[in-house]
């Protein structure tokens, strides 16, 4: 190695090594979010990429305003008609609601209200080849802490896996390292929802004697107690039966878009929970 | 010193907008590991010690953004870091072509040893579904790098009058 001539230069490299190494193993096996250090880099990246989405985000609009100008007024129109379609449709949703309503009284079922939720945005998003993390712009100082779950819309996206001040990391339910406790709605049957990457996520566990097809429902099952019961995960997309061994190798295509997803509501505490600390 | 205070700071930035021009072009269907092509750069160009710190902290704050096992792409930016190195002192590093095929080779590495790493420790299989984004990422990437090089001997003219080596090798001057 003649280009190592310095000796001192080998010393340090061997100690930088070395460090990175420990760094590596400690928390192998940990399994920790970085501690300080990280927390402190990753309070300083938050506002650096609210920034810069943001910047982006008002270019791309005033394109797309412009484009969308045309043709606007037969989208005008339509958009008219869609709303008193869409006016119709209330009416007989909420005669729908009123009657659940009045059923659930009747069963005396108490309404899934125990959750306090922090509405937050999607401010980017880390990725490598193994995971892929969401950034959002709230972190523990609006209540969002580790391992709180994470949902938009119609169905779950995952949980907290590293809170800062400002700032927090979410785990989607695509990411490799996810496991999450389902059921598949229409049969009751329990499993692991494991992440999959651009497959979108495994339901495993399912032995070959129950009744699973593609288009079922997926859902929290509610076991471990870190997701609610009942959030929508998604829809069985794929039955792979050739899979040899006990179990189904089931496909889920997630409900939600992670590529378009804008804003999440993180469950920052459960009402009950709080009601039992007090 | 000045350097050293910037670093973390352009680490950041580096990793930030990285990880939105990926997010914008490919929808996060792949990464675009721009750092590589800096740790290229370093290896070619600064000396050992501020060339491996610069790599370790890139390395550690795209860990820490990335969400990924904290240390893991911090070793694999230094490893990438030392090898650009010891090969610019084996090599003639200023051919554009040479550069390019130099960065595939290394953003190819650094994959594989995350693949094996992963597979090692958390036992995941994924080397059979995503060797076309691999490619396509080392392509894309060693693309961007004779570029990179470009501009910085541009910069680089600009700020000290001549490039760190001559233009003759490179075939840009």
């Amino acid at each position: 190695m003649f280009f190592f001539r310095n000796y001192k230069t080998i010393v340090f490299i061997v100690i930088l090594l070395a460090v990175i190494v420990t760094v590596l193993s400690c928390n192998l096996k940990q399994k920790s979010s970085g501690g300080l250090v990280s927390r402190v880099v990753f309070e300083i990246a938050a506002p650096v990429q609210n920034f810069l989405n943001s910047s982006f985000k008002n270019v791309s609009d005033a394109w797309y305003r412009y484009l969308f100008l045309v043709g606007i007024e037969e989208e005008n129109r339509n958009l008219k008609k869609a709303i008193d379609h869409m006016k119709s449709q209330l009416t007989v949703y909420q005669e729908g609601y009123l009657e659940a309503q009045r059923l659930r009284n009747l069963l005396d079922l108490k309404e899934n209200k125990d959750f306090d939720f922090v509405i937050a945005r999607v401010i980017g998003r880390g990725q490598t080849a193994f995971s892929q993390t969401i950034l959002i712009n709230k972190g523990t100082a609006d209540g969002v802490h580790d391992g709180v779950p994470v949902t938009a819309g119609p169905g779950l996206v995952g949980r907290i896996m590293g809170a800062s001040w400002h700032s927090a990391k979410v785990l989607p339910l695509i990411d490799e390292n996810s496991n999450i406790d389902a059921c598949v709605q229409r049969t009751r049957t329990q499993g692991i929802i494991r992440g999959a990457g651009s497959l979108g996520c495994i339901l495993k566990y399912i032995a070959k004697t129950q009744d699973v097809r593609e288009g079922d429902v997926i859902i929290t099952s509610g076991m471990g107690g870190v997701f609610p019961k009942g959030i929508m995960i998604g829809r069985v997309s794929r039955i792979d039966r050739l899979e040899s061994g006990l179990f189904w190798k089931i496909y889920v295509a997630p409900v939600i878009d992670f590529s378009r997803l804008e804003e999440v509501s993180v469950l920052t505490s459960a009402g009950g929970e709080d009601e039992d600390e007090k | 010193m000045i350097y050293y205070l910037l670093l973390p700071f352009l680490a950041i930035l580096l990793i930030v907008l990285q990880n939105m021009v990926a997010d914008i072009i490919f929808s996060g269907a792949m990464v675009l590991e721009l750092s590589i092509i800096v740790l290229v750069y370093a290896g070619f160009r600064l000396d050992l010690i501020k060339g491996s710190i610069s790599a370790f902290v890139l390395g550690f704050v795209f860990d820490c953004i990335s969400g990924s096992v904290l240390g893991l792409f911090a070793l694999t930016h230094v490893l990438v870091f030392l090898f650009s190195f010891f090969v610019s002192a084996m090599l003639m590093t200023e051919k554009m072509f040479l550069i390019a095929l130099f960065t595939f080779f290394c953003v190819t590495m650094e994959e594989f040893i995350v693949v094996i790493f992963y597979k090692l420790f958390y036992g995941f299989d994924m080397l059979p579904n995503i060797p076309a984004a691999f490619w396509l990422q080392a392509f894309i990437v060693g693309s961007l790098a004779p570029v990179f090089f470009y501009l910085m001997r541009k910069v680089e003219v600009f700020f000290y009058d001549k490039p760190a080596q001559s233009a003759k090798w490179a075939g840009t001057g």
